[in-house]
């Protein structure tokens, strides 16, 4: 991504945006940018009340959304690069009742896929894992998942109103989502 | 939209309360286990780790007690 501490506000912005288009309610929810003062090379998207505050969709349910970006130096310049991201659908406020998660960790110590699907739910039957693991502790490992996606699959499969007709934000994610693809850094 | 300044402190506040909650486990220890690898299903507390992200390198919290 194009570089510079005023690309941090120029992505939270879209993704305002992209929101706002679609799942968010709103104004009652909104995304906002967060960072600690001591730290300037790195700021993190968070929600209306606060870095952990889930943002509120027009179905009565939540997206946690959770982006880590910093800058990098490069030979080009400094570059927006995202850290972390994390989207969970979860049912409260407290996120104790999450249908899905799909994250991604630029580093990670972990055996886990450093980007992954994780699913709040049950086997059809028994004896598909060797032990005795849930659904909700397997890492589906995924690419690079665009949070233009996480809006499509919301809206599309989970039933969450949009703030607009479909005419209008499916252009819209799509030419997002294909800049995304071309600057996406893609987990080994 | 402007940016909001967080707090060392009010930084690792949040992060202790919910991993309180969520782990029974405090701050310090939760996120020196991500750092050495050791802490499981750490998707389930990624808004945790992406708040620490905010913090320096070599803050306090990320050394053993």
């Amino acid at each position: 991504m194009a570089g510079g501490t005023k690309a941090f506000q120029a992505f939270a912005d879209l993704v305002s945006l992209l929101l706002r288009l679609t799942v968010l309610k709103w104004p009652a929810g909104e995304v906002k940018l967060h960072y600690e003062g001591p730290n300037p090379s790195t700021r993190i998207l968070g929600g209306w009340d606060g870095p952990l505050d889930p943002l509120p969709l027009r179905n009565a349910r939540f997206l946690r959304l959770n982006v880590s970006l910093f800058l990098e130096a490069t030979p080009k310049g400094e570059l927006l690069k995202v850290r972390k991201s994390s989207y969970q659908y979860q049912f409260d406020k407290e996120g104790d009742k999450w249908v899905w998660r799909y994250d991604y960790l630029r580093e990670t110590a972990a055996e886990k896929p450093p980007a992954h699907l994780q699913i709040n739910g049950g086997f059809a039957f028994k004896d598909i894992v060797p032990k005795k693991v849930s659904l909700h502790k397997i890492h589906f490992p995924t690419d690079r998942v665009s949070l233009e996606s996480v809006i499509r699959l919301l809206a599309d499969q989970f039933g969450v109103p949009c703030n607009n007709n479909a005419a209008i934000w499916r252009p819209v994610l799509s030419e997002s989502e294909s800049r995304f693809r071309t600057i996406a850094h893609r987990p080994g | 939209m402007s940016a909001i300044k967080l707090t060392r402190e009010e930084i690792v506040q949040l992060i202790d309360r919910e991993a309180q909650r969520r782990r029974g486990i405090s701050a310090g220890q939760l996120l020196r286990a991500y750092r050495e690898g050791r802490l499981e299903d750490p998707g389930e507390v990624a808004d945790l780790l992406t708040l620490a992200d905010l913090l320096s390198e070599d803050d306090e919290i990320f050394e053993a007690a």
